[in-house]
């Protein structure tokens, strides 16, 4: 048991908590919210229980409205905690997420450390081993244009025999 | 002379020295350990007095400083695990 909660002198408040219901750092939390306004000592009176030693600093400042505002203080505390923890999971996914699309395609080096097998070494899924021409060529022109072909070469060899 | 204990579980030695060092203008203090507190008995200097600061506040003060230091360190520790953890998953 601390002295300093006697020497605050009188109109020190002192709350108890439990463990089980406030965790130690949701009453961190709460305590340093009051540092400015308050003088605050904590002290472990039992097992999981903590007791908060509350006196306003300003002369005439109601402690005892400061204690009601650090009860629920707290209570905001250690509810902003378990939601923290219900949600960690699904904040280090998208974290995870968003910092592997910021990183950009890969560098050489993931380059190299890549497994490429004979099986994987020659798939193009996205197509990028074929040529433009291949790739975008409309079929109708192109047939068109083989005809074209055809016919002047045949025209050629008249113009052959004439001569 | 006043003497602050302060619970090893729930402050942090070195922010306990820290306060001390920082209000050592203002105050000698003489540390020790006693039944898993730290015990810090202060006595203002006169100086302190003279400037009509009284031993009660600054005692205060001084335990208040080590409790926000307390409070700060253990927050680094526990984001430090937290991302520790994070790169183990």
């Amino acid at each position: 048991m601390s002295d300093l909660s006697l020497h605050l002198g009188e109109g020190a408040i002192r709350i108890e908590f439990d463990e089980g219901l406030y965790p130690k750092d949701a009453i961190y939390g709460a305590a340093y919210v009051f540092i400015d306004r308050c003088w605050v000592h904590l002290d472990r009176v039992a097992d999981r229980r903590i007791q908060v030693t509350l006196k306003a600093k300003k002369a005439g400042a109601d402690t005892q409205a400061y204690a009601g505002e650090f009860q629920n203080e707290l209570l905001g505390q250690a509810w902003r905690l378990r939601i923290v923890e219900e949600n960690r999971k699904l904040v280090e996914a998208i974290t995870a997420r968003a910092l592997g699309g910021a990183a950009g395609p890969p560098g050489l080096d993931e380059l190299l450390s890549m497994d490429i097998g004979e099986e994987t070494a020659f798939e193009d899924p996205l197509g990028i081993a074929m040529s433009w021409e291949e790739k975008y060529k409309k079929k109708g022109k192109a047939e068109g244009a083989k005809a074209e072909g055809e016919g002047a070469s045949e025209g050629a060899s008249e113009e052959e025999k004439a001569s | 002379m006043i003497e602050l204990r302060f619970h090893e579980e729930l402050y942090d030695g070195f922010a306990i020295d820290e306060a001390v060092k920082t209000y050592a203008a203002y105050a000698t203090a003489e540390l020790s350990r006693d039944g898993g507190a730290y015990v810090v008995k202060v006595t203002a200097k006169p100086e302190a007095t003279q400037q009509g600061i009284e031993e009660r506040v600054l005692s205060a003060e001084l335990a208040n400083y080590a409790l926000g230091l307390s409070i700060e360190r253990a927050r680094e520790t526990r984001a430090g695990e937290t991302a520790r953890e994070g790169g183990a998953a």
